[in-house]
């Protein structure tokens, strides 16, 4: 018989009490670990989703020029006929050490070309954009069109101010340079610089312009959730000493403002839970104390230092509250896993087991156990003999 | 020589705004291998004056001097240890913990001397074999009659084979069968050389003690 056994069969055989006990932390952990997780995978994929709503980075030609202004951002090399930035560019940023971050590389290249409109009756200078198709569209979420993009090298999809203006319609023939290109899409109107553009593909525009394999900016869609953009910056800056890498800082505090007030809204879920809790094991000890006063009457007959009480008090309250931990940290992750893909609205989540949320939790709930505790705890080892005794 | 000296003893309770005194200025000797019982009506002081010799009643003043120890004098753990050493306490109604088994009950003041496994199992089987309950042993208390939990009680109480045993009505509960059984073990502990105070309002007991004290308004009449 040590002290600890009658801790042990004090929990064993008194189920009810224990389940209680147990119950009280339990909740809080159970609900510590889906917050938790939940939070920081909705936050991850909303991190993702805003990561790829627009670029927070652009790459552009170092220069004193400043032709033409994109995003905010002024852009060089539109009017004089040449780039500082070629498609070999593209490969060192993909380079970089923080290359799982960048998320979309959208490069683009822009000239002004003679457009012929009114069938050929007139012809305009117009600003186009080689662009790849495929990554512009992931990077502008908020494009609509009119049509199709193009899948062609001699299909355009036309700005809705730009289709205004040469008076295009959709499936309409024009020439670009002399070449023949069908409107494959008219963009829906944006607000933006796109609205005044005509965008063919990149690979086209290049030979068209006769400047092969030159770009005049390229966009980056970099996920800054888990990593600082200025670190992404410093790093592409390295690789590209030609070339002027510029952080979109509007956009990435805008996306961190929205992630991080997800993140307080969970923390201060958190600590009301634990509050509670808390207040829940102290009720329930203090009242398992006072419940008790006979049983520690008995210890004190029978030889036992006051410490003796605490330590026995504290170590059911220790294995209780650390099954709680144990226990809830799996409730926990079985909510987190029927919560987050709903919050989310993505089933492809995975959640992964984590050894140290497991520490985490069992630790918290036995520091939340021992600290609501200690005070009954001590209440019991102070108890007056006397009154101890009378109950017997 | 005296065992036990108590030197003018009082212990006085607030009662409301009442000031009660449960004893008055008691000073007794008891000697080496007495059987005492301690008699007297409700109230009149014998069980507050039993728990001040078990060093679990401070008195308001006057000294308890056990086996030559002023034990009132000693600090709060010291006290502890002296209870756990000298002091074996057997109660009217039993006093068990009822989520421990008969065993677990029986070896209860050994959890916190350091002896082995083994001796405590050692002990509390040959202590509950006196008392026999040799087939009960893996039992919880609610599975027990009466009888058999006060002879638990009386186990527990001389498993750290204590120089003194205090009993506090010990056949309170007790058929006057079972009350002749647990008081023919005491007789027998007692013929064995263990020191017994027993409290107990039943004058058919003096037979078995051999010296009885009366108490009456907190006082010593005899």
């Amino acid at each position: 018989m040590k002290l600890y056994n009658i801790s042990l069969q004090s929990l064993r055989r008194r189920k009810s009490r224990t389940i209680f006990l147990i119950f009280g932390l339990l909740l809080a952990v159970a609900s510590f670990v889906t917050l938790y997780v939940v939070s920081e995978n909705v936050n991850k994929n909303v991190a993702e989703n805003l990561d790829e709503f627009g670029a927070n980075m652009l790459i552009t030609p170092k220069s004193d020029g400043l032709n033409l202004s994109y995003g905010g951002v002024a852009i060089t090399g539109v009017t004089i006929e040449n780039s500082s930035l070629s498609y070999n560019d593209i490969a060192k940023i993909k380079s970089i050490k923080n290359k799982d971050n960048l998320r979309i590389i959208a490069p683009k290249l822009f000239n002004s070309i003679k457009v012929q409109y009114l069938d050929g009756i007139g012809e305009i200078n117009v600003v186009a954009a080689g662009v790849n198709f495929k990554d512009e569209v992931r990077l502008k979420k908020w494009w609509r069109v009119i049509g199709n993009y193009p899948s062609q090298e001699n299909e355009i999809l036309m700005g809705s101010e730009a289709s205004k203006l040469l008076e295009m319609k959709l499936n309409q023939k024009t020439s670009l340079n002399g070449e023949e290109f069908l409107v494959s899409g008219i963009l829906e109107e944006t607000g933006s610089q796109d609205d005044g553009l005509i965008f063919l593909d990149l690979k086209k525009s290049q030979e068209l312009f006769n400047k092969k394999n030159e770009l005049s900016l390229i966009e980056i869609a970099a996920r800054c959730y888990d990593c600082p953009i200025e670190e992404i910056v410093r790093q592409t800056s390295s690789k590209l000493p030609g070339a002027k890498v510029t952080a979109i800082k509007q956009t990435i505090e805008s996306k961190m403002t929205a992630i991080h007030r997800f993140e307080h809204f969970s923390l201060g879920i958190s600590a009301v839970i634990l509050v509670i809790s808390l207040l829940i094991v102290f009720t329930n000890v203090n009242a398992s104390v006072n419940e008790r006063t006979k049983e520690i009457g008995i210890f004190m007959s029978v030889g036992f230092r006051r410490w003796h009480i605490i330590k026995i008090i504290l170590l059911e309250v220790l294995i209780a509250s650390f099954s709680a931990g144990v226990i809830g940290f799996f409730i926990g992750i079985a909510g987190a896993k029927i919560i987050t893909p709903i919050l989310s609205m993505d089933d492809s989540i995975t959640i992964n087991f984590s050894y140290s949320l497991l520490l985490l939790s069992a630790g918290m709930a036995v520091t939340a156990g021992l600290l609501a505790s200690v005070l009954p705890a001590l209440k019991a080892a102070r108890l007056d003999p006397t009154v101890a005794f009378r109950s017997l | 020589m005296s065992l036990i000296q108590i030197n003018n003893l009082i212990k006085e309770y607030k009662s409301g705004i009442e000031k009660v005194t449960a004893v008055n200025n008691i000073s007794l000797e008891i000697k080496q291998g007495e059987f005492i019982s301690l008699m007297g009506e409700s109230g009149s002081g014998k069980s507050t004056l039993l728990t001040m010799l078990g060093g679990l009643n401070k008195p308001t003043k006057g000294k308890v001097i056990i086996d030559e120890i002023d034990i009132y004098n000693l600090s709060a753990n010291s006290l502890a240890d002296f209870r756990r050493e000298y002091i074996g306490f057997v109660f009217q109604s039993f006093q068990l913990i009822p989520y421990l088994t008969v065993i677990e009950n029986v070896q209860l003041p050994l959890a916190t001397n350091g002896h082995s496994k083994k001796l405590q199992a050692e002990l509390a089987s040959s202590i509950i074999n006196k008392v026999h309950l040799e087939s009960k042993g893996k039992r919880l208390i609610n599975e027990l009659s009466g009888g058999e939990q006060q002879r638990v009680a009386i186990a527990r109480a001389l498993i750290n084979d204590p120089l003194i045993l205090l009993t506090d009505e010990p056949t309170g509960n007790l058929d006057s069968k079972t009350s002749e059984d647990i008081m023919n073990i005491f007789r027998e502990l007692n013929r064995l050389g263990k020191n017994i105070i027993m409290v107990t309002h039943n004058s058919d007991f003096k037979k078995y003690s051999s010296r009885n004290i009366h108490l009456s308004d907190g006082k010593l009449i005899c």
